[in-house]
């Protein structure tokens, strides 16, 4: 299931092959001595999502449908990944967009992650000119680039809210 | 800080429960998840791990990888057993893969321990995790609740065995989905 807002947020609803979990409510953890329950307290209250936390919710959304494109066979394949290298475009275009305004590891961490996402969307172009041997090449480095982006904005989230705990 | 987490369940449901409980973390903004996976092992002593039934090849990739990972999770003696049990898979079928090789020999909690703490028992389950996490509370807690028993390793401290930067494996994070996955059959 796909949530609507990400389908608004990056069209990838067209993929409609992707099962993820959408938004729901945080359970707080509940301390069970004194000290846990200093540190839940002490824990940041920012939780709001913010344009990085939808990128990487597309991100994570445009490598399951590519690895679900990649099982397909004959045409289907060709015409996912024509989609799915637009998409990856469109996505490296936002997360470039992010980047201003974030702190330095953050800032590594999207920027690396750009190139991830411009080598998927080179890969999966390639990809639909190719046949045989090349195109199951071709389609394991396109699964490669999209699974290292989503760990590269992963990781640009991980900083962001890390540092956002410490300034708390 | 980033860990490798896995936590052991006596039934392959609650580890589903476990990992749905992680991803709600994460988007409680209380940690940052980067890969899930579930692996049980049966009565008999195989490991499976499940997968997405619409990309064997994956699967088979997930069961090398994560093989590998649960041996580098029963600390520096598992390592070598658990990638070369990984590598020993077969192809995938019906969306699991056999990881046939016994990653955590020991098969007493108290053994296991005297290696490194994790242990998965016959007919246990467990969810393996990389996360970022500031303090360990938020998961420790959630997990006892769920009944489950956690165990960390430090990812800086699995980045050093050998078999991470294996040229024919994949960094292990790569085999978690990066994504809630969980299949139908556990459905939530």
């Amino acid at each position: 299931m796909i949530c609507s807002d990400l389908e608004c947020f990056t069209g990838l609803g067209a993929l409609r092959s992707v099962s993820m979990g959408c938004a729901c409510k945080a359970i707080p953890p509940i301390g069970e001595h004194v000290m846990s329950m200093v540190m839940t307290k002490a824990k940041p209250d920012n939780k709001v999502k913010d344009a990085l936390d939808n990128i990487r919710a597309a991100a994570q959304q445009l490598h399951g449908a590519i690895s679900d494109a990649a099982a397909k066979r004959g045409g289907a394949v060709k015409a996912d990944l024509e989609t799915a290298s637009s998409k990856a475009k469109a996505l490296a275009e936002s997360a470039k967009a992010a980047i201003g305004g974030q702190n330095e590891a953050t800032k590594k961490h999207l920027t690396e992650a750009v190139t991830k996402l411009e080598a998927t969307q080179k890969h999966a172009a390639e990809s639909v000119k190719s046949s045989g041997e090349a195109f199951q090449t071709s389609i394991k480095k396109v699964v490669a680039d999209a699974r290292a982006a989503v760990q590269k904005i992963s990781e640009a989230v991980a900083a962001k809210r890390s540092a956002a705990s410490k300034h708390k | 800080m980033r860990n490798y987490v896995a936590v052991v369940f006596n039934n392959t449901s609650k580890a589903y429960e476990a990992l749905h409980a992680l991803w709600q973390l994460d988007d409680g903004m209380e940690i940052t998840v980067h890969g899930t996976a579930v692996v049980h092992r049966d009565d008999l002593g195989y490991f499976q791990v499940d997968s997405k039934e619409t990309h064997p090849a994956l699967a088979t990739a997930v069961g090398v990888g994560v093989g590998a990972l649960l041996g580098a999770l029963a600390g520096p003696a598992g390592a070598a057993v658990g990638a070369a049990g990984g590598a020993a898979i077969g192809a995938a079928a019906g969306g699991s893969a056999g990881l046939i090789a016994d990653a955590n020999r020991a098969d007493t909690r108290d053994e296991a321990a005297a290696e490194a703490g994790f242990v998965l028992g016959y007919g246990q389950a467990a969810v393996i995790a990389d996360v970022s996490e500031d303090w360990t509370t938020a998961i420790d807690t959630r997990m006892r609740e769920l009944g489950g028993t956690v165990y960390r390793r430090a990812r800086s401290a699995v980045e050093d065995n050998i078999w991470y930067n294996d040229p024919d494996l994949y960094p292990y994070d790569y085999y978690l989905y990066p994504y809630e996955y969980i299949p139908p059959a556990y459905a939530i």
